[in-house]
């Protein structure tokens, strides 16, 4: 799998008026198997680059190819399918379906694209994310380092070639932190994907291959 | 797709609360309406199935005077030999109990049946001891029900004679049932049966005396009655040379007659059913709006985890029309509860032997209803549901991007409402029977709706300024505070609040007018008697028979019998223009054959000229050479296309006379006086053979019987007509089909209150976290109680407010144009109307926040 950013720039209107330019000109490559973090102050633009590469919002210039397609020609419904084949995501703030459970959480994308071995491919899952025993608990039934592993195993078993995390450990305490990262880290190594990893936490950035760095709008 | 079905059960499943309000509501809103529907249907089936036995014969041919010997003979022609016949003579008058002389029984006006031997040829007499008909012909005996006999006080004393005319009857048997179901909106007067032949010596059958013939046949079966009906009616034309003076009705007659009596009130019934499912489906709408608010996030999770907008759309609109289903099965449970009112409510205005029952057509336009409906008010929701996209779930939901996504969300929005408002009008057609008024309804009723959101609009930003008012303290503060800050939310509750409000008023509000002015119109002399064919012989004598009594005899106005011949030189029947189901004049909007014209030197006090002049005082000679004056009746006018200036020829007793309408005049009906549908010019009528009509008032109640039995012994063939009774059987059914109108308002405003109390209790959800800092702040539970007091209490008494204005408005304009402006101002209604409104508003808003309120803070800041 490889990435390619080439002259991406990203702008808001201000809600006063006026223009916040957010990323200028930025340029990125990842191969296949590469970790790489994204670091910066608060509304540098690090999680404007996420939802960019994750096919969430449009560019307003510049192109992005995931396996040498440009995301930005995509319809919303293809590029929809496209990213849930390709991309998982890991959020902050986990965002579960409150109502489903571990397993159903976990399910729900493989379902959604119609998947083959469901039921094997989400027991293995939670089995490696240590959450087999828990698998029939609502997200309000876990705490906070659980509902990031069932999150972390939704993003994994649509077998995607990039992973996206946003801050994965942002909301769990440091002991619970480094748990999660460890598996995040893990998984990510032994199944060989690519991970674009957005973070303030300095240690987990140090954990990734390379690191970058938006300063002004540019990836440095 | 299974996937999504079994996401949009568990949907529902895990959103209990909106789910049970949701089906609440869309049920109250539908049940109203399939009851209607349902009673509408049956009527039609009963209809159907009994057309024959209702007109007791295939075919009937009726006539104002015995069929001439000409005219039976073709009717004998057309119909062929193997037929059968049977004959009826009816007519009103007075029958005296206890014969000639005084009495302390009471006279009284009854409808009598002249039967002969074969009547009828469908259907049946039931009678009590089982007497056959021919019974009666042999002797001056009659048939009638208990009911009347008890009336007349001969119920326990058969041996007490009844004078009719002037021969003396006695009881033969009670019935039951009888054969003749005709139906009229108010009887005036109970049914006896005689004899045909012991008419002779009754009196009563002499020139001008209101009496029908009529003539039943049946043919063998397979005999094509239309066919037959279409012939008789081209021949009895060209007898009369394009002037037909008998009627000839078959079964699809009676569908119309009886479908034209119910129709009315089904219809609008019908209608106050569709504004309560619009007001059950507005307030769905706003339930899901709710819902939809809080599931923004999980719509942009499936988004982001691949799920394609289609997908999207498809769940939701599975979980809508899963609820529609349920809320249409709910709807059709709670309707055949409601279906065995409508018998009652229209008693004596349906045929006996109706039986009210579900069809499966029903059923499946409940359920088309249910989903249809769900569907197509929660579409302008669908824009919502991707007010947060999955990119914003990087960034946190309460960005504020996700909120304001541009003009072209907001239109689509708008252009969401289109469907629902076509429906409301396709269906606001199809149940008032016309695309008119259809329109005029779907209209008003969306003109009042603008009209409320635009004052809620300005009263909640209103409360911008109240909620910086010191003096109302702090729960003020906080309650208008919220009522600015959630103004959408308030404005759906103050629309659907004030549309219940504004339903339940209107309707009274007319009725009240029109009941006043039965019972005494304003400036007139209500009548106590009205006196029917006076023959011109008896005027003097009445006249001074009525000076010696208590009792002012007045508005005595002459009859006579005419026939419109033409019209600016047209055929008023015109043959060429008669289509298949022919210009006939027995079926509802077309032609009556006869009509009664009258002459009197200056309007009625119930009448006022609209358009033309004055007719002129001169009396009008036939040597003149120039057609009379008339002056026609507006309604009159309207119904049939008459201008002023038009010249119409009249048969006047085999005279041809010539008139043209020189003005229009505005009668008020529902006066009870004396009024004509045309006055012709001094002069015209004078000479020709006529009766009479004359009103008597001033009798003291007390009087009113000794009268009644003077009069009737005095003048036998004269019928009084007690007019303080016929009005109060009006009112008796005006009275039974308001309260079935208001039934059905209530079923919306229980709508508006299902809505209220989920929207309470949505907000007090949603203001939970407010709740529960106001409590840490130190609030207690009064306070907080009072903030949802006054919320609810504010939207509940202004939207009365507002409502109760506006249906005055319409009230009035709706009495202006259909009832001669009786409208009458009842500020006791219309207090409690307002005060049970705000009340039900603060009790239900209040019940709704409570169960958020009691909870503890801990509990919330859990879910928080």
């Amino acid at each position: 799998m490889s990435l390619e950013l080439e002259a991406v720039s990203k702008g808001f209107e201000q809600p006063g008026g006026g223009r916040i330019q957010v990323l200028d000109n930025a340029d990125l490559s990842i191969k296949t198997g590469q970790t790489l973090a994204v670091v910066g102050q608060s509304g540098s633009g690090k999680t404007t680059l996420l939802s960019l590469v994750a096919g969430l919002d449009r560019p307003d210039e510049g192109k992005i190819f995931l396996d040498g397609k440009d995301l930005a020609a995509m319809g919303q419904d293809r590029l929809a399918r496209y990213r849930a084949k390709k991309i998982g995501i890991v959020f902050q703030q986990f965002h579960l379906m409150p109502h489903l459970t571990a397993w159903e959480n976990v399910s729900l994308p493989l379902e959604i694209h119609k998947a083959n071995s469901i039921n094997e491919r989400v027991d293995s899952m939670l089995e490696r994310v240590g959450l087999w025993q828990r698998r029939n608990h609502l997200p309000g039934q876990l705490s906070g380092g659980e509902c990031q592993r069932v999150a972390i195993a939704r993003a994994l078993v649509v077998r995607p070639s990039l992973l996206l995390a946003d801050e994965p450990t942002g909301n769990l305490d440091t002991g619970t932190g480094e748990i999660v990262a460890d598996l995040l880290f893990d998984l990510v190594e032994s199944e060989g994907k690519s991970l674009v990893l957005v973070t303030h936490n300095p240690e987990l950035a140090g954990r990734c291959q390379s690191i970058c760095s938006i300063q002004k709008g540019r990836l440095v | 797709m299974l996937i999504w079905i079994r996401m949009a059960v568990r949907e529902i499943k895990v959103n209990k609360g909106f789910s049970i309000f949701f089906v609440l509501n869309l049920a109250m809103g539908l049940a109203g309406f399939i009851g209607v529907q349902s009673f509408g249907r049956s009527l039609d089936r009963h209809l159907d199935k009994n057309l024959q036995e209702i007109l007791t014969a295939d075919l009937v041919l009726s006539a104002s005077s015995p069929m001439a010997p000409e005219e039976s003979a073709l009717a004998a022609t057309i119909m062929g030999r193997d037929v059968k016949r049977a004959r009826l003579v009816a007519f009103y008058t007075m029958v005296r109990p206890g014969g000639s002389g005084d009495s302390n029984l009471q006279a009284r006006l009854v409808r009598v049946m002249a039967i002969d031997k074969a009547y009828p040829l469908y259907g049946q007499f039931v009678m009590e001891n089982n007497t056959l008909s021919p019974m009666i012909q042999k002797s001056p005996s009659l048939f009638m029900t208990r009911d009347t006999a008890h009336t007349l006080g001969v119920e326990t004393d058969q041996r007490i004679p009844l004078r009719i005319g002037n021969k003396d009857f006695y009881v033969q048997d009670f019935f039951a049932e009888d054969p003749d179901k005709s139906l009229t909106a108010v009887d005036l007067a109970p049914k006896v049966y005689m004899g045909m032949d012991q008419l002779d010596g009754t009196g009563l059958i002499q020139f001008g005396s209101r009496i029908r013939y009529f003539y039943f046949y049946t043919f063998p079966q397979g005999t094509d009655v239309q066919a037959l009906t279409r012939r008789l009616d081209s021949a009895f034309f060209d007898l009369s040379n394009g002037r037909p003076r008998i009627n000839i009705f078959d079964t699809r007659d009676v569908n119309r007659q009886l479908g034209r009596v119910t129709e009315y009130f089904t219809g609008y019934l019908g209608l106050v059913g569709i504004v309560a499912l619009f007001l059950a489906g507005l307030s769905g709408a706003y339930l899901f709006r709710g819902l939809v608010g809080l599931k923004q996030k999980e719509m942009a999770i499936l988004s982001g985890l691949g799920a394609v907008s289609k997908e999207i759309y498809l769940f939701v609109s599975i979980q809508l029309v899963i609820l529609g289903s349920l809320a249409a099965v709910l709807a059709v449970g709670i309707s055949r509860l409601l279906l065995p009112a409508f018998p009652m409510i229209f008693k004596g205005l349906v045929p006996d032997g109706l039986i009210i029952s579900m069809d499966p057509a029903t059923v499946f336009l409940a359920l088309g209803l249910g989903m249809g409906g769900s569907l197509v008010f929660c579409l302008p929701v669908f824009a919502r549901l991707f007010t947060i996209r999955p990119g914003d779930l990087l960034q946190g939901i309460n960005n504020g991007r996700g909120q304001n996504r541009g003009n072209a969300s907001t239109a689509l929005t708008m252009f969401a409402f289109l469907p629902g408002l076509i429906a409301f009008f396709l269906v606001s057609a199809i149940v008032a029977g016309s695309i008119k008024e259809g329109l005029i309804f779907a209209l008003g009723f969306v003109v009042a709706m603008v009209l409320l959101s635009f004052t809620g609009s300005i009263v909640f930003q209103w409360c911008r300024y109240l909620s910086k008012r010191k003096m109302l303290g702090i729960s003020g503060k906080i309650a208008f505070r919220n009522l600015f800050r959630n103004k959408w939310s308030s404005l759906s509750c103050f629309v659907t609040i004030a549309m219940g409000v504004f339903l339940i008023s209107l309707i009274p509000q007319i009725q009240k007018g029109l009941a006043s002015e039965i019972m005494r119109p304003e400036g007139l002399k209500l009548p106590v008697f009205f006196l029917v064919d006076i023959q011109d012989e008896q005027k003097n004598a009445l006249e001074d028979f009525m000076a010696k009594q208590n009792g002012e005899l007045s508005h005595i106005s002459p009859m006579v019998r005419g026939r419109i011949l033409k019209v600016n030189g047209h055929l008023f029947f015109d043959k060429s223009k008669r289509t298949g189901e022919r210009n006939r004049p027995g079926r509802m909007g077309g032609r009556r054959l006869e009509f009664m014209f009258s002459y009197r030197k200056a309007l009625a006090d119930s009448e006022t000229l609209v358009q033309g002049v004055p007719l002129t005082p001169t009396p009008w000679s036939f040597d003149d050479g120039i057609p009379f004056e008339i002056s026609m009746a507006v309604s009159f006018a309207d119904r049939h296309g008459f201008r002023i200036g038009d010249v119409l020829t009249f048969d006047v007793q085999g005279i041809p006379l010539e008139g043209k309408v020189k003005n229009l005049r505005k009668v008020r009906w529902n006066s009870f006086q004396p009024n004509f549908f045309m006055l012709f010019q001094d002069g015209v009528l004078n000479d020709a053979p006529k009766t009479h009509l004359g009103a008597v008032s001033n009798v003291p109640p007390d009087q009113r019987k000794i009268l009644k039995n003077r009069l009737v012994d005095e003048f036998p063939n004269i019928s009084v007509i007690d007019v303080t009774q016929t009005a109060s059987t009006i009112l008796g059914v005006t009275d039974r089909l308001s309260l079935s109108v208001r039934f059905m308002a209530w079923l919306a405003i229980g709508a508006g209150l299902v809505s209220i109390f989920s929207i309470a209790r949505h907000e007090a959800r949603k203001n939970r976290n407010q709740i529960n800092l106001l409590k840490v702040l130190g609030c207690d539970f009064k306070t907080l109680q009072a903030v949802s007091l006054v919320e609810f209490g504010f939207i509940g008494f202004l939207a009365s407010i507002f409502a109760l204005a506006l249906s005055m408005g319409f009230s009035l304009v709706i009495s202006w144009y259909f009832f001669d402006s009786l409208w009458k101002f009842d500020s006791v209604y219309l207090f409690g109307i307002l005060v049970s409104a705000t009340g039900l508003c603060m009790v239900t808003g209040l019940a709704a926040a409570r169960q958020v309120m009691k909870k503890r803070p801990l509990a919330l800041l859990g879910k928080s």
